[in-house]
């Protein structure tokens, strides 16, 4: 009785006590940065793109600052807005996109950090022959007759969206792959559901100038140079800045143009010009309605549901084959496959999907999706041994002998009487499998597939807010679920006999 | 029909079977009884090839079934077992239990097979119940949907491994009177089983297994009641009589209480004579004897004689001249007069005992 007063007085101390220090927090907002010089006072915390140059000259040029990198930019204007960061160190032209965008609740510092150069990435390993010379040449005629000048001007002084017209190699002779991030407006974004800036009018015209066909393949900045390095691009046009670090692994081409480098701060003045419903209209027109970027939401839905479905059926037949293989109790077999099994279940799915993608299946050339539709059948297919062989273990051993002594054989004693009891263990656990499958899938953006979750990340890019694609995404899943879900349920009754009616007992029996 | 030559079973640590050569005839309805652990499942089990045997040849209708190239199955629908746990299949239900194995190994006709599984379910007295599901009957109910289940398959011997052995007291008769029903129609059936007095009508041979073989092979009437060998004749006399020896004063009384109920089931004595065979331990061996002797050694034997409905008590101990009557403890005296009709005490040398009380105990 006294311990368990004792308890709950404690319980309610920790409570208050992280109530206060979260009051506090929120409580306790600095003062606004103005100045770059701000950086060095204490406590203060600066976000980043990740791996861009800033990053580390910050650390350098700040030693006590704290810089976080940020994989999505647009989620580190928010947390600026919010007061979570104090500043956002990252390009003039996309910092002021974003508030043209409507981001609201910061500014722009006048001053510069300092200034980045925008190189194009070159794989050391691409097929092309004398490409650095090539791609060198072309730069330098771009330059000479003010293509480039003129391109900026347009894309990111000017803002013009429009794309202009530019022919294509008529006979191509090479295949020019370029790995882009298509969320990086103005370089390299979706307009219109289709790829759209400067790095992409840069790759067309260098196409055209090279006589090659283009083919563009969509990375996260955490995976496009692994990308270029593995050979899976010839080289990366995606508003890539020059750095010595990234150099010693990666070749980069003559420097195309310098970016002005500034930090976003929170606006104290600054007041949310629209009422709440209105934002949230406002938000949701953006996120689905404008350019049609529902098309988006589905193009990657159906990319999912490919990857998801193929995964589980080619996942339940391997994880069923390497079961019967195993059933007998052959050594080499069980050994052999619970290596396998040990392999793929032992490391993160995302790790496998990398390994598979850029170093076992690259000489084979397949697409992406096949890849992740390999990777996740392992991974599924794993599981499903695993389950099986729990579900078959739990029927009674003499079920089996009951049925030898009928006269079943072996083969048919497992079809028509343990298979069909072990059922009942393994259907739940097939669920939770199909379920955790699908969420499992979100990772396929880092060999560069456009599920939902990747197109939720290009749309997020456009429309500067997190709220609805996330929800989005979230509400998409959930469906998707539940589909795959009711599907298996359907389907359930078939090969669960007792979940048969009686009714379709009674027909079952008597043949009526 | 089935005859073995030289079958041995080796385990890593044991012997069931060393030497057993035997022939099965059509008609015989055999029972197997013999002490635990001396192979009876075991021949039953390497008969229909359920384990394989390590010596030795079955021939089955004249061919060898031990032969590797031999496939088993081919024997095994000739030949139904029984199983002690029943093993139904839990995934179906009544009818289709019965229904399975003829359609999928016989290939019989859906309509065929429903209609001769809804006929052998209301042979073993299980009509209505064709569409529940075999964990809702009661373990007696399985049992004689097992029995229809095998009887599906029309096989020529039937094997049953202790039929009745896990089955509720309450619940042996039904299975039991199924399985003399089987017998009387001629079928050839081997029944390992520790119920002597089923043991003993439902067979025209009995097999008392014994040393790793067929230790006996006889009528009923010649194990039952003049058994020639001597392992036979104890074994016999250990089912009749009771005996329950305490030498130490760890003595279990549970463990004893329990053997007493065994005894009074296997030989179906009434629960009357039951409950005073349980007074009369508790009294005399428990409170008196193991309380007024200085380390006690007793041995209580009992026998139950069918025919007059009685049982004769007989206790022996050690120790001084100690008659129950002249005991302090008054109480547990009136209560053993009070059940026993006679009590007598007497000195005595058998053994190394020196008292003995004699007494019986009637209906």
């Amino acid at each position: 009785m006294k311990n368990k007063k004792i308890i709950t007085l404690l319980i309610l101390l920790v409570t208050a006590l992280g109530l206060c220090v979260l009051g506090g927090c929120r409580a306790d907002k600095k003062e606004a940065i103005s100045s770059f010089s701000q950086f060095t006072e204490p406590g203060v915390k600066v976000g980043v793109g990740i791996n861009c140059p800033e990053e580390k000259s910050l650390q350098e040029d700040y030693p006590e600052l704290e810089v976080i990198g940020y994989y999505d930019t647009k989620l580190g204007y928010k947390d600026v807005a919010e007061g979570r960061i104090d500043a956002f160190v990252y390009s003039r032209r996309q910092l002021e996109l974003a508030i043209e965008e409507g981001t609201t609740g910061v500014r722009i510092l006048d001053e510069n950090y300092m200034s980045n150069s925008v190189a194009v990435g070159i794989s050391p390993v691409t097929e092309i022959p004398n490409f650095t010379e090539r791609l060198n040449t072309f730069i330098a005629e771009i330059k000479a007759d003010d293509t480039i000048d003129e391109m900026l001007d347009r894309w990111v002084v000017r803002g013009d969206e429009e794309m202009p017209d530019i022919p294509e190699a008529e006979n191509p002779k090479i295949h020019l792959t370029v790995a882009t991030a298509g969320t990086e407006p103005p370089y390299t974004y979706y307009r219109n559901n289709e790829l759209n800036g400067f790095d992409i009018e840069l790759a067309k015209r260098f196409a055209y100038w090279m006589d090659a066909d283009l083919e563009f393949k969509i990375y996260d900045y955490g995976g496009i140079i692994a990308a270029a390095l593995s050979g899976d691009v010839d080289c990366i046009m995606a508003d890539l800045y020059y750095s010595e670090e990234r150099a010693e692994s990666l070749p980069f081409s003559d420097m195309l143009f310098d970016i002005d480098v500034t930090a976003l701060v929170r606006d104290e003045n600054a007041k949310s010009a629209l009422g709440f419903w209105e934002s949230v209209k406002n938000s949701f027109e953006k996120t689905f309605v404008r350019e049609s970027r529902w098309k988006m939401f589905v193009s990657g839905i159906g990319t999912t549901l490919l990857v998801t479905f193929m995964s589980i059926i080619f996942g339940t037949l391997l994880g069923f084959i390497l079961f019967m293989i195993c059933r007998n109790g052959n050594p080499w077999a069980n050994a052999i496959t619970k290596f396998c099994v040990w392999l793929v279940q032992g490391m993160p799915a995302v790790v496998l999907l990398m390994i598979l993608y850029y170093i076992i299946m690259l000489p084979l050339n397949f697409s992406a999706t096949s890849v992740a539709i390999i990777g996740f059948m392992l991974i599924f297919g794993a599981g499903i041994y695993c389950d099986l062989t729990t579900a078959v273990g739990a029927v009674d051993s003499g079920q089996l002998e009951a049925a030898y002594a009928l006269g079943y054989t072996n083969l048919k004693a497992f079809f028509k009487i343990v298979l069909p009891q072990a059922m009942p263990h393994f259907m739940p656990v097939y669920k939770g499998e199909i379920t955790g499958l699908i969420k499992a899938t979100a990772i396929v953006g880092y060999i560069a597939v456009q599920d939902i979750t990747k197109m939720g990340d290009i749309v997020r890019s456009r429309t500067y807010e997190a709220f609805f694609p996330l929800i989005a995404v979230a509400i998409i899943y959930f469906i998707l679920a539940a589909l795959l879900i009711a599907i298996v349920n359907r389907i359930e009754p078939r090969i669960d006999p007792r979940k048969r009616s009686p009714e379709l007992i009674k027909k079952e029996v008597e043949g009526k | 029909m089935i005859e073995l030559i030289h079958l041995e079973k080796k385990y890593e640590n044991a012997t069931p079977l060393k030497d057993v050569n035997v022939t099965i005839n059509e008609g015989d309805v055999i029972s197997v009884i013999g002490p635990s652990g001396t192979g009876k499942s075991t021949l039953l089990r390497c008969i229909n090839m359920l384990e394989r045997p390590t010596g030795g040849q079955i021939l089955f209708k004249g061919t060898d079934i031990t032969d590797p190239k031999y496939d088993v199955t081919e024997a095994r629908r000739h030949m139904g077992m029984v199983f002690q746990s029943f093993n139904l299949f839990n995934h179906l239900t009544v009818v289709e239990n019965v229904m399975q194995a003829p359609m999928d190994i016989l290939r019989v006709p859906k309509s065929e097979a429903h209609d001769n599984a809804v006929e052998l379910l209301k042979r073993v007295g299980l009509s209505g119940r064709e569409y529940q599901y075999p964990d809702m009957l009661s373990g007696g109910q399985k049992q004689r949907v097992a029995i229809a289940r095998t009887l599906a398959m029309n096989p020529e011997v039937i094997l049953l491994d202790e039929p009745t052995s896990a089955l509720d007291p309450t619940m042996v008769w039904e299975v039991q009177s199924v399985v003399m029903d089987l017998a009387e129609s001629g079928k050839t059936m081997m029944i390992v089983t520790h119920e002597m007095n089923f043991a003993k009508a439902v067979a025209n041979r009995v097999f008392y297994m014994d040393q790793g073989g067929i230790y006996e092979d006889g009528t009923p009437e010649q194990i039952f009641d003049n058994p020639q060998r001597e392992l036979t004749r104890q074994f016999i006399r250990g089912h009749k009589v009771l005996e329950i020896s305490m030498d130490d004063a760890e003595f279990n009384y549970i463990e004893a209480s329990a053997e007493i109920d065994r005894y009074c089931t296997r030989n179906e004595v009434p629960s009357r004579i039951k409950y005073c065979m349980h007074l009369v331990f508790e009294e005399l061996v428990e409170q008196m004897l193991a309380v007024e002797i200085k380390e006690p050694r007793v041995l209580f034997t009992a026998e139950y004689i069918a025919d007059e409905n009685k049982a004769d008590i007989v206790v022996l101990y050690n120790g001084e001249h100690f008659d129950p009557a002249d005991s302090s403890n008054e109480l547990s005296y009136k209560v053993l007069r009070s059940v026993t009709g006679d009590l007598r005490h007497s000195a005595t040398t058998e053994g190394e005992y020196t008292n003995r009380i004699d007494c019986i105990i009637s209906d």
